[in-house]
Formats: C-alpha cells, sequence, structure tokens
C-alpha cells in the first residue's frame, strides 16, 4: 500500500498552487499543514482524481491513479473541504445513494448504512432530511459517506471546519477509531486537530511540502524556544513586534505572554516545553487559524 | 440501485414537486377547459355547455353516422338549401338545434371539397345540384390530382403527394368527432407546458451535483464518471416518460372520459379534405400526442447537456421557452426564411397547422412530409445529444 506523489505541480492561470511536490504515503495518519492558500485542497483534489495535475504523477501501488480510473476511485473515501449533499434527501437515502455510486449492492450497502450511522452516532437521525442537519451533523454523515465503501485511502479535507469544540474533539476521536489499516490523509490549518491523532506530519505553505515527519522530530528541531512571560499591558505591543507571540493573557497588572525566541524575552521568562502549535506559529508566521485567506 | 436513488433525487426536490403538482393542475385545468368548451344546442334551441354536452352533441351528430355515400351528401346539402331559403338571414336556434348542427361537419367538408386552395365559401354549398352532390366524390377525386399537380413543383413530388392522396378511403365514413378535435388543440398547449416543466426537471439531473456542491463526492466515487452518469442520463429519459405520459394520460383520460371517444375512426379529411395525410381522428391525437413526446425528449437532452456543460441549470431551463414558445414568434418575423421555419422544433407542438398545411421537401429524388421529418430529425437529435451529456461528466474536472 502505497500512495506517491512524482513531482506533482498545479497551475491555475500562472500561479502554482501545488509546485513540484515529491511524497510518499503508506498505512497510517498523514496530517497536512498548512494556512488556507497554501494548496492542500488542490493536492486533496488531485489526489481524489478531480483535477489532473499539471506536471508529475501521483501513483498508487506504482500504477497512475488517472489510468487506474474507477479502480482506485474504489479504494478511496473523501471528504471535502466544502461537503456539500443533496437537501431533500433523508440520511439514510443519502448514504444508500452514495453507496450506489460507490458500486456496493444493496443489501451490503444497507447493512454498512446502518454500522457506520450507529458510529458516528446518526442512527437514530436517519429519516431525517440532509437540509435539516446541524453543520457537525453533516460532517458526521461526510465521514460516514466517505467509508461506506470501507476505503484503503481516506482522505479528509479540513473535517472539523466549522465545528463547535465538542464536535471537534469527537471528531477527532472518531477519525482516529477509522484509521486502523489504512492510509488517512487529513488536512486542517488547525493544529490540534492533528497533534495527536498523526503519525506523520507535512508542512505545506505556497505549494511546496517544507517539513515532513513525526510532531516530535518537528518540535525538536526548532532552534527557538518556548518562554512565558508576564509583562505590563502597555508594553505587550512592542514585545508582538518584536517576537514571536503565541498567546496574549490579561492578567491583574499586566498580560502574560507566551513567546517564541532563541533567548529569554525578559529576565524573568520562564522557558516552556514546546507543542506542535508553537511549531506551526514559528513556520507560518501566525497563530494557527488566524488568517482567513480564500483557499486555493 | 443508482437509477432509483437518482429518480428520489429528482422527485424528493421540494421545487421540483412543487413544478409537477403545478403541472397536475394544468392538466386537470386544461381538462375542464376542453370540456367547456364544446357547446350543444338542444332541440328547443338552448345552448349548453358542461359535463353532457359534449356527448349530446355526438349523440345528435351520429344520426350520420357511417359511410358517408352521395346519397347522404345530396341529403344534406338539400335540407341545408331547404332551411336557407325558409330562413335566408339567421336560422333560428332551433331549427339549428334540430337539424344542421346534426349534419354541420358534413356541411363543412362539401364545402371543403369545392373550395381547394381558395377562400373558404359557403355559398358553393347553394350552387350544388343535387346530381352533383351525389357525385361529389368524383369532383374531389378530381380535384386531388389538380392539387397533386399544384403543390407538387417537381415531378417527384407530384407522384408522391398523388400517392399520399390516394391512401385516402372513399367513400369516406363519418362519425362525431368534436371530443377529438377539441382534445387535439388542448394535447398541444398542455405538451408545451409538459416540455418546458420536463425541461426544468431534467436540468437539474445534471446541475444539481454542483448547486448543492455534492460534486466532489459524486466523482471521487468508484461510479460517478461512468455508470452513475449513464443511469442519469436515462433518469432523464426515464422521468421524461413518466412525467410526459402520466400528464398526458390524465390530461386525455379526463377529457376523452367526460367527453367521450366518438370518432375515434372518423377520417381526417372529413375536416381537411386536401390534407396529404390520410389518418383517422385517432391518429391524429396519437401524433400529436406523440410529436409532444419528442418535444419533451428534445427538451430534456437539450437541457441536460447545456446543465451538464454549463454546471448550473440557469441557462439550461430557460432553453425549452426558447424553443418552443419564442422561436414560433421569430419564425413569423423572418418569414423570408419560411422553409427553415417549417422545420424547427416548435413545429412538433403545431400539429394542427402542420397536418392543414401540404408542406412537403425534396433531397435529390427523395420527398418527405413535413410531420415525420421533423418527429424523426428530433428524436434523432434528442439521442445523439445524450453521449455528449454523458461525456461532459465522464471527462469532468480531467481536461488536459
Amino acid at each position: 500500500m502505497e500512495l506517491e506523489l512524482k513531482n506533482v505541480s498545479k497551475e491555475f492561470s500562472g500561479v502554482h498552487a501545488v509546485n513540484h511536490v515529491s511524497f510518499s504515503m503508506k498505512k497510517g495518519v498523514y496530517g497536512l499543514l498548512g494556512v488556507n492558500g497554501a494548496g492542500k485542497t488542490t493536492l486533496m483534489r488531485m489526489l481524489c482524481t478531480l483535477i489532473r495535475p499539471t506536471g508529475g504523477e501521483i501513483l498508487w501501488n506504482g500504477k497512475n491513479i488517472l489510468g487506474l480510473g474507477a479502480d482506485y476511485r474504489n479504494i478511496l473515501g473523501y471528504l471535502p473541504q466544502d461537503f456539500g449533499y443533496y437537501p431533500d434527501l433523508s440520511i439514510y437515502d443519502y448514504m444508500m445513494y452514495i453507496a450506489s455510486i460507490k458500486g456496493i449492492r444493496q443489501g451490503a450497502a444497507r447493512k454498512r448504512t446502518k454500522q457506520l450511522l450507529g458510529q458516528v452516532g446518526l442512527a437514530k437521525y436517519e429519516k431525517r432530511k440532509m437540509k435539516t442537519l446541524s453543520g457537525g451533523m453533516a460532517r458526521r454523515v461526510g465521514i460516514a459517506q466517505a467509508m461506506l465503501n470501507n476505503p484503503q485511502i481516506l482522505v479528509l479535507d479540513e473535517p472539523t471546519a466549522g465545528l463547535d469544540p465538542n464536535e471537534r474533539i469527537r471528531f477527532r476521536n472518531l477519525i482516529s477509531e477509522l484509521s486502523e489499516d489504512r492510509l488517512v490523509l487529513l488536512s486542517t490549518h488547525i493544529v490540534s486537530d492533528v497533534e495527536f491523532i498523526a503519525n506523520q506530519i507535512m508542512l505545506m505553505k505556497n505549494g511546496r511540502f517544507f517539513y515532513a515527519g513525526t510532531t516530535e522530530d518537528l518540535v525538536s528541531s526548532m532552534e527557538e524556544s518556548v518562554w512565558h512571560c508576564t509583562v505590563p499591558k502597555q508594553s505587550v505591543n512592542d514585545f508582538v513586534g518584536k517576537y514571536l507571540v503565541d498567546n496574549v493573557k490579561t492578567v491583574p497588572g499586566g498580560a502574560e505572554l507566551r513567546i517564541l525566541s532563541k533567548v529569554p524575552p525578559t529576565k524573568q521568562a520562564v522557558r516552556e516545553e514546546a507543542t506542535l502549535e508553537d511549531a506551526f506559529l514559528l513556520y507560518f508566521g501566525e497563530k494557527a487559524g488566524d488568517k482567513d485567506d480564500t483557499e486555493i | 440501485m443508482i437509477l432509483k436513488y437518482e429518480l428520489k433525487k429528482v422527485f424528493s426536490k421540494k421545487m421540483n414537486r412543487i413544478v409537477l403538482i403545478a403541472a397536475l393542475l394544468a392538466a386537470v385545468a386544461l381538462s375542464v377547459f376542453a370540456i367547456g368548451s364544446v357547446r350543444y344546442v338542444g332541440e328547443d334551441g338552448a345552448g349548453h355547455t358542461g359535463l353532457t354536452a359534449s356527448r349530446h352533441l355526438a349523440a345528435d351528430r351520429n344520426r350520420w353516422k357511417g359511410g358517408l355515400t352521395g346519397d347522404k351528401i345530396a341529403q344534406v346539402v338539400s335540407s341545408e338549401k331547404e332551411i336557407r331559403l325558409q330562413y335566408p338571414d339567421d336560422v333560428p336556434n332551433e331549427i339549428y338545434g334540430k337539424t344542421l348542427q346534426s349534419y354541420n361537419d358534413i356541411e363543412n367538408f362539401v364545402i371543403g371539397v369545392l373550395t381547394p386552395d381558395t377562400v373558404w365559401d359557403t355559398g358553393v354549398l347553394y350552387q350544388l345540384e343535387d346530381e352533383q352532390a351525389k357525385n361529389l366524390y368524383s369532383i374531389y377525386e378530381k380535384n386531388l390530382q389538380e392539387m397533386a399537380g399544384k403543390y407538387g413543383e417537381t415531378p417527384e413530388q407530384q407522384r408522391f403527394l398523388t400517392e399520399q392522396y390516394e391512401k385516402t378511403e372513399l367513400p369516406l365514413t363519418y362519425e362525431a368527432k368534436d371530443s377529438w378535435d377539441t382534445i387535439v388543440m388542448y394535447v398541444e398547449t398542455y405538451a408545451m407546458i409538459l416540455a418546458i416543466v420536463i425541461g426544468f426537471l431534467a436540468a437539474g439531473i445534471f446541475a444539481e451535483e454542483f448547486r448543492s456542491r455534492a460534486d466532489a463526492v459524486y466523482f471521487s466515487s468508484r461510479y460517478g464518471r461512468t455508470n452513475a452518469a449513464k443511469n442519469k442520463v436515462m433518469a432523464g429519459l426515464l422521468m421524461t416518460t413518466i412525467v410526459y405520459w402520466a400528464g398526458m394520460g390524465i390530461m386525455s383520460l379526463v377529457s376523452l372520459g367526460v367527453m367521450g371517444i366518438s370518432g375515434v375512426s372518423t377520417p381526417y379529411q372529413i375536416y381537411q379534405p386536401y390534407s396529404i395525410y390520410a389518418m383517422t381522428y385517432g391518429q391524429y391525437y396519437l401524433l400529436a400526442v406523440l410529436c409532444g413526446y419528442i418535444a419533451s425528449l428534445l427538451a430534456a437532452s437539450v437541457t441536460m447537456l447545456i446543465a451538464a456543460k454549463m454546471r448550473s441549470a440557469n441557462v439550461a431551463v430557460c432553453v425549452p421557452f426558447f424553443l418552443f414558445c419564442v422561436m414560433p414568434f421569430i419564425g413569423r418575423a423572418l418569414s423570408a426564411f419560411l422553409t427553415f421555419f417549417k422545420l424547427t422544433p416548435d413545429m412538433l407542438l403545431n400539429v394542427i397547422e402542420c397536418a392543414k398545411n401540404p408542406n412537403i421537401f425534396q433531397i435529390g429524388n427523395y420527398v418527405f412530409r413535413q410531420i415525420p421529418c421533423i418527429m424523426l430529425l428530433y428524436f434523432v437529435i434528442s439521442i445523439i445529444l445524450l453521449p455528449f451529456v454523458y461525456r461532459s461528466y465522464h471527462r469532468y474536472g480531467l481536461k488536459k
């Protein structure tokens, strides 16, 4: 089981959304991190055969996925970032329709639909129309439809976008549960989504992977340290301008700052353990999820 | 299973349901109009419309039912002359109800035979001698030959027209055909409504994925580009067939159920003696219904193609309206292109005019009539477009 990107590029009107990416993925959870506009969605759409790469090729077990066609899509499950559905169908009918276009026989589709809806906690809502579902419920249907064909490759594009913290945690656990024996590629710009469940992290910026490895390796590769200090309120802006500030918390008599720096920002600064979010801030130069660019 | 759920997608959409209910209401409304448009005058001279008018009218006219022999024609002409002598200005309603109404169709047939390709002149009836009336079919046959020569511009066309005219069996048979006359008129109106409705529904089949942003899941599924796309095309055709025949069936059942089916075997020539379509009123009705079905198929194919190409139903849903409602006005405005506009899709919904007029075309030695030509042409176009519809879904996003 190997999904290989060989020098893959995608160009839109002269702009490289994905720029000569080469990478190989096997079984496990891969977290694709990047700010909005980094090229994550474009890469995922190419992996799902929705768009053709301008250059390079994507291979599944050594064969071009576009050549494999339906055989490749048969082992693929995809939850797009902008998950759309047929609003007038019930959850059950929606699942059955997707099962039918995935080539699952009716009997098996019924069984699998019941099982998956149970797994995502929607069994009792199966008769409800899709248009009446909350964002979180719709996303759960999204993951269920992606799992219908028990895919070897599960591609999840920003699966937690728009979910509240509870839904996000539930979703993360669900993905972790479903990731056994398959390749899961999960893109996000929310670090906590992948921090604990991804075996491998890929950082993507301007259409390129500039880091790939484990969370621990990524964090330990940082030259900067994480510092915690309390400063007067009026000097917060000076610190924000001078350092990469991860967090600002107002407290009586000042503000507590979490700062990334090679040297202690104040004499009283205390060193803290670095996290993936700190690495994200360091490499992307902004706090995760703050920027809201249009996704490419 | 794909087809079942594809159809479910079509019929579960709220807007589609509203449109279908509107189409159903239109069927009922048009049936009511059709039934209400038949007027019967009783022997007391009182006019009646409504549920029983059509059957009473048929019963009255069917006094003349059977072979329309020369003697019967002479009897009608003689009766008409007598009444007109008595009432030169205006025939009282009682007399109309007792006598004239019953043979009105036969009277019109005689005038039609005697005024080929000229202005409708009721006066010819009164100039007709008793013997001439008995031999009306000889005049008719002679005129048919003349018309073949007049309408045919080449020897091939003249031969073709002669062959068509020879298909009319003489003497004609008569049975009151008012219900068929009426229903064909409403079939054309309703077929236009259905073509627009079907175009609207069909456009949604190929635009829904994009409208609801479900395209990513659809096209990344195993059969999204192959079997599922084929099933969408199938669903379009099946939906067209179901909606059209259900709608038309309801309208026909209600209308004919009330008005009756008297005249199903009456030759169309009773109404248009020089028509080049030798058919009965039943066949005339079927022809109009079938042309309407082909118009709906065309509407479905064209809108599916445009929706699939444009990834939106907005433009696609307007196309049937343009083809069937706007085109006739353009045709009238651009009279210089008369031949072209005799072959445009709107003609499928204008069988009444097409059947009346001797429109023929010739390619080489082959001569053909307008109605079979447009039926074949647009049926073939409807089918030919389907692989292109499939192809635009099959290759979605993968063009180099």
